[in-house]
């Protein structure tokens, strides 16, 4: 969850890529790590917990500043989880204190059911923190649009945003940063909007 | 109602009092308190170089999959975990069910001197935490001024 610190004026956000193996999750870090524009000082190191096969082992870090509201800098946290079935216990220590989620998906047709057992494995695991999906800002990215095998748009969002309330979806191709960008921009101001509605003016 | 916690200048008073007084009966070179989110709350001592941004949620990581591995032995108590270096070595200690309190310190000085002495020190930071969450969150960030419709003020991308 948020962190507001008024003793050294800063606002902490964690922000955490999900999705099955394989998705594009690490990419989608490189791209922001590679392209994203920031003063001098304001871009951490990228941190990879990678198998020697570059394989997420546990996750991928990398810190950004953003920008400054009312004098308060936002310093956000990204983190990918392994995509892998078998390190479900790594995601849900990731997911520990998310305030916001980009769903990566894979667009390839074979890949549907990964994508669709991914999501509802972060339902679930997003459960076992007591938390609802509901109520955590998340954005889905259709990524690998680039491919010759990829399923419609229509079809990814049935499988995948098809709730009472649909959330902001993206075609992507990270490798070219295709997608990365908006999604990024598009979960940060759905949870500023969500920290709008909740906090209360302070009166001096 | 705020929903957002925050921690204002006397809480970071407090804190970093109780961290300067525990590297004074130390040594240890640094401490630092995070969030187990991975959030770096506040920290005493000589950083130097060090990324305490990253230090902070590799630790929080490391921690908590340390944690995880004890439940699956059925070891109830664990608190925390130490790396031993030959130069430096890195101790994470459980403060309470939100934070961990990293420290640190010289190898020569052993992890004996860091248990001790951080016995009292936990429990004053976790007196000034549970204020902190407890206290009425009446002075909310009040983040309406922000035009979240506005593009340049999010991330932007490197020209081409």
């Amino acid at each position: 969850m948020a962190i507001i610190n008024q003793a050294t004026k800063e606002l902490q956000v964690k922000i955490v890529y999900y999705g099955p193996a394989m998705g594009g999750k690490t990419t989608n870090l490189v791209q922001v790590h590679d392209h994203v524009q920031t003063a001098a000082g304001n871009k951490g190191k990228l941190v990879s917990l990678a198998t020697s096969s570059d394989r997420t082992l546990f996750f991928d870090f990398l810190p950004i500043e953003a920008m400054t509201i009312k004098g308060f800098k936002t310093k956000f946290q990204l983190y990918t989880v392994p995509g892998q079935v078998i390190y479900n216990t790594t995601r849900q220590l990731v997911l520990r204190g998310v305030d916001g989620i980009v769903f990566v998906a894979d667009s390839q047709y074979e890949k549907m059911p990964e994508n669709v057992e991914s999501f509802q494995n972060l339902v679930d695991n997003l459960n076992s923190l007591k938390i609802h999906l509901a109520e955590v800002p998340y954005v889905l990215q259709y990524n690998k649009r680039d491919l010759p095998n990829v399923a419609p748009v229509e079809y990814l969002d049935f499988l995948l945003n098809n709730r009472e309330v649909q959330v902001p979806s993206f075609g992507g191709t990270a490798h070219k940063c295709e997608g990365v960008f908006e999604s990024l921009n598009m979960i940060t101001r759905m949870l500023l909007q969500k920290f709008i509605s909740q906090s209360v003016p302070q009166y001096a | 109602m705020a929903t957002l916690p925050q921690l204002i200048e006397e809480d970071i008073q407090s804190l970093d009092e109780t961290l300067r007084e525990f590297l004074a009966q130390t040594d240890a070179t640094v401490a630092l308190i995070l969030d187990k989110g991975g959030f770096l709350l506040t920290h005493q001592g000589e950083a130097g170089e060090l990324d305490l941004t990253t230090l902070g949620a590799l630790a929080s990581g490391a921690f908590m999959a340390s944690q995880t591995l004890a439940g699956l032995v059925k070891e109830c108590d664990f608190n925390h975990t130490v790396l031993q270096g030959a130069q430096y070595s890195l101790c994470t200690m459980n403060v309470d069910e939100q934070c961990l309190l990293v420290v640190v310190f010289p190898s020569p000085t052993g992890i004996g001197v860091v248990k001790y002495y951080s016995a009292a020190a936990i429990r004053r930071l976790a007196r000034q935490l549970a204020l902190a969450r407890a206290r009425d969150p009446e002075g909310g960030l009040d983040l309406s001024e922000l035009n979240i419709a506005n593009p340049e003020e999010l991330f932007r991308k490197k020209p081409a």
